[in-house]
């Protein structure tokens, strides 16, 4: 189907948009932020999206929808930002987005619109992720405090489960809601956002961001329990056959953190990234002795890995206090799958990079605390399936450094506890749940969709999950038919 | 008397078939782990071992070996590293290729030392050559897969 032009709202000449240098975002100073939690990003100013915004040169055929997961209107919110309608914008880009405030600041734009942005290919892309950040803000912050409610629909009289409140869990609920079911959200967690809230720190992802959603999502009718776990609190079965459920889905994430097997790992002193950054965001670590949760203060803190986690990880070691805090990560840079803004930053606040290093042992003193790791060199081979060069240990170059704290980011794997005690959704070999692309399951009435499904992969992907099961769901409950995967 | 002192007492088929008799081993102890698997998924990796083991063992009977000409691929050591497991009936995914890369690291090593021993009989070093070769592309696999599940990085 072709699509309709938006509206112009440019009257600036082709040529002189181009002109135009991309609008630097301001950030808070390197050497200030690397000791506070407070978000490094300070966001454009309402001129600086405007001016942003005419830097997009209104392609016929506009690529950067297609580097969306999601397929968000770019073209046209960023016309409407030219015509100073920022609300019209974040309208614009809630009809298929439900967290723009979360993915303007989260997404990897570097490798989906803004790498396909047309303006790119000569010029830097048009800051798409930054302008999507602006608008989200500033309909926050211009709806009062008081969340955004669209009118109540007629009830369905039927009843929906959603287990989990990361984002897929919560682009279903806002979905489901709006189609008039009785919803309820169940967490394991005392908090809601799934790694939004655990996961990405404070300094990245306030949590304000997520309670205003979370409230807006209550406002139109969302329950939410939590410190429920489903499979322990009470099982799939229990919920859809004593409580009533009509339909569930389940967003669960792929939460169970992996370890690279190698001796020492048990040693104090010896984290998951899971449990390093759970401790820090959702326990408060960082505001340690106000909040009761210690975090070892390290002299030397190495990070194992280099995706988004472990950049994490190890800007807020340094924050927490690591006099000197190290990414060790097995190939080179231009091979890590973290964001480039992530890897700039800790760059920026003196996190200092060991690449093509492999750590083979931790070793421990004599009360069981990690003082040392056992390295090896890396070399680059031939490239993998990913296209990625593979590392090879370099002969002989074995070598020892002190260090106080490690913190494993080499990824993560789903729970078991839903394939244990639901034998009836199908799993695969790797734990994650098999679904068709609504997120149809193995046993009627259960979708499933994100990380759980996928394998870790990212916001805006397990947000579009979320969303397609929901219309997936709606039209279950309308019509009770179920196709068998 | 030594594996090296054996083989220099055996001809060509009695040595092929001590080969059999290393792949039969290990077909029964991955048949034998993918019996007591807890998890449903631990027991197919088992089976896709035997499977891996018996095609092997066929090659070696049918002494069709020229698919095994080709040089192996770069050995990645990822597992080389890695504690290795206990067998147990509750291991996992990745535990089962920590085991089996480090199975078929070693079965290369023994390979691979009998070729340089046998370095003046050509017959002799080729065939054990190959059989290295066959083990470190097993390993290699293993390795491939272990690094793509367990090494994401993410
Ligand atoms: C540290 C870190 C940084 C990241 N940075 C980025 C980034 O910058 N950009 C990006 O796009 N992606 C990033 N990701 C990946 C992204 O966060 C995930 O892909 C995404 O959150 C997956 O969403 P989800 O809804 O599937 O699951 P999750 O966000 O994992 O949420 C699942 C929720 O389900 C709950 N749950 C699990 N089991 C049960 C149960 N049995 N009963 C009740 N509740 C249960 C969990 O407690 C959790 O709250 C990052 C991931 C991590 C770990």
């Amino acid at each position: 189907m072709k699509r309709e032009q938006p509206q112009s709202f440019n009257t600036i000449s082709v040529k002189e948009r181009l002109i135009i240098p991309r609008q630097v975002m301001p950030e808070q100073d390197p050497l200030l932020r690397s000791g506070n939690f407070l978000e490094v990003n300070l966001g454009l100013s309402a001129e600086q999206a405007v001016i942003e915004a005419q830097r997009c040169i209104e392609c016929k055929s506009p690529s950067c929808m297609d580097g969306c997961p999601v397929s968000i209107k770019i073209p046209d919110f960023i016309q409407l930002i030219c015509n100073k309608d920022f609300l019209g914008a974040a309208d614009k880009i809630k009809e298929d987005s439900s967290l723009p405030a979360v993915c303007g600041r989260v997404c990897p734009q570097e490798t989906q619109c803004e790498e396909v942005c047309v303006v790119g290919k000569r010029f830097e892309p048009v800051a798409i992720g930054r302008l999507e950040r602006f608008v989200a803000d500033y309909a926050m912050l211009h709806s009062n405090g008081s969340p955004v409610t669209p009118d109540k629909p007629q009830p369905s009289g039927q009843k929906v489960a959603i287990v989990g409140s990361g984002p897929a869990g919560l682009a279903a609920a806002s979905d489901l809601i709006k189609e008039g079911h009785e919803v309820t959200v169940f967490e394991a967690l005392h908090e809601f956002g799934g790694v939004l809230v655990y996961g990405i720190p404070e300094f990245r992802l306030p949590k304000k961001i997520l309670r205003q959603e979370v409230a807006n999502l209550e406002a139109m009718g969302v329950k939410f329990v939590k410190n429920f776990i489903v499979g322990r609190s009470m099982t799939i079965q229990e919920l859809m056959e004593e409580e009533g459920y009509d339909a569930m889905f389940l967003g669960l994430g792929a939460g169970l953190p992996r370890f690279m097997n190698i001796p020492g790992e048990n040693l104090n002193g010896v984290y998951s990234a899971n449990e390093f950054l759970t401790r820090s965001n959702l326990m408060r670590a960082y505001e340690f002795p106000e909040w009761d949760t210690p975090l070892y203060r390290a002299k030397h803190a190495i990070i194992v890995g280099g995706g988004n986690t472990a950049m994490d990880a190890v800007r807020t070691a340094k924050r927490l206090g690591a006099e000197e805090a190290s990414i060790v990560y097995r190939r080179s840079e231009e091979e890590m799958p973290a964001r480039n803004e992530e890897i700039h930053h800790a760059k920026e606040e003196g996190v200092k990079f060991m690449n093509l290093v492999n750590p083979i042992e931790f070793i421990g003193d004599e009360q069981g605390s990690v003082v040392a790791a056992k390295c090896l060199r890396m070399k680059l081979g031939e490239p993998d399936e990913s296209g990625r060069r593979r590392p090879v240990p370099m002969e002989g170059s074995e070598f020892t450094m002190d260090i106080d704290m490690v913190v494993i980011a080499v990824g993560n794997g789903s729970n078991p506890l839903i394939s244990q005690t639901t034998p009836a959704i199908k799993t695969n070999k790797w734990g994650n749940i098999i679904a068709d692309e609504d997120g149809r399951t193995s046993m009627e009435g259960v979708f499933a969709g994100g990380d759980i499904v996928s394998g870790g992969a990212t916001v805006i992907l397990a947000m579009g999950a979320g969303r397609k099961s929901a219309i997936a769901i709606n039209e279950y409950l309308k019509t009770k038919v179920w196709s068998v995967v | 008397m030594s594996l090296k002192q054996q083989i220099d007492s055996m001809n060509m088929n009695e040595i092929v078939d001590l080969c059999i008799d290393q792949e039969q081993q290990a077909i029964h102890l991955y048949t034998m782990a993918r019996d007591q698997a807890k998890d449903e998924h631990a027991a197919i990796k088992f089976q896709e071992l035997v499977d891996m083991e018996t095609a092997h063992k066929v090659a070696l009977q049918k002494f069709e070996l020229e698919n095994y000409l080709d040089l192996p691929p770069a050995d990645l050591k990822v597992t080389d590293y890695l504690m290795e497991p206990v067998f147990n009936e509750n291991l996992s995914t990745q535990e089962i290729l920590i085991l089996a890369a480090k199975r078929e690291d070693k079965t290369a090593k023994m390979y691979q030392d009998l070729a340089n021993h046998f370095t003046s009989d050509k017959k002799l070093n080729t065939f054990f050559q190959m059989m290295a070769d066959e083990e470190l592309r097993h390993k290699h696999n293993l390795e491939t897969e272990y690094e793509k599940e367990f090494l994401q990085e993410g």
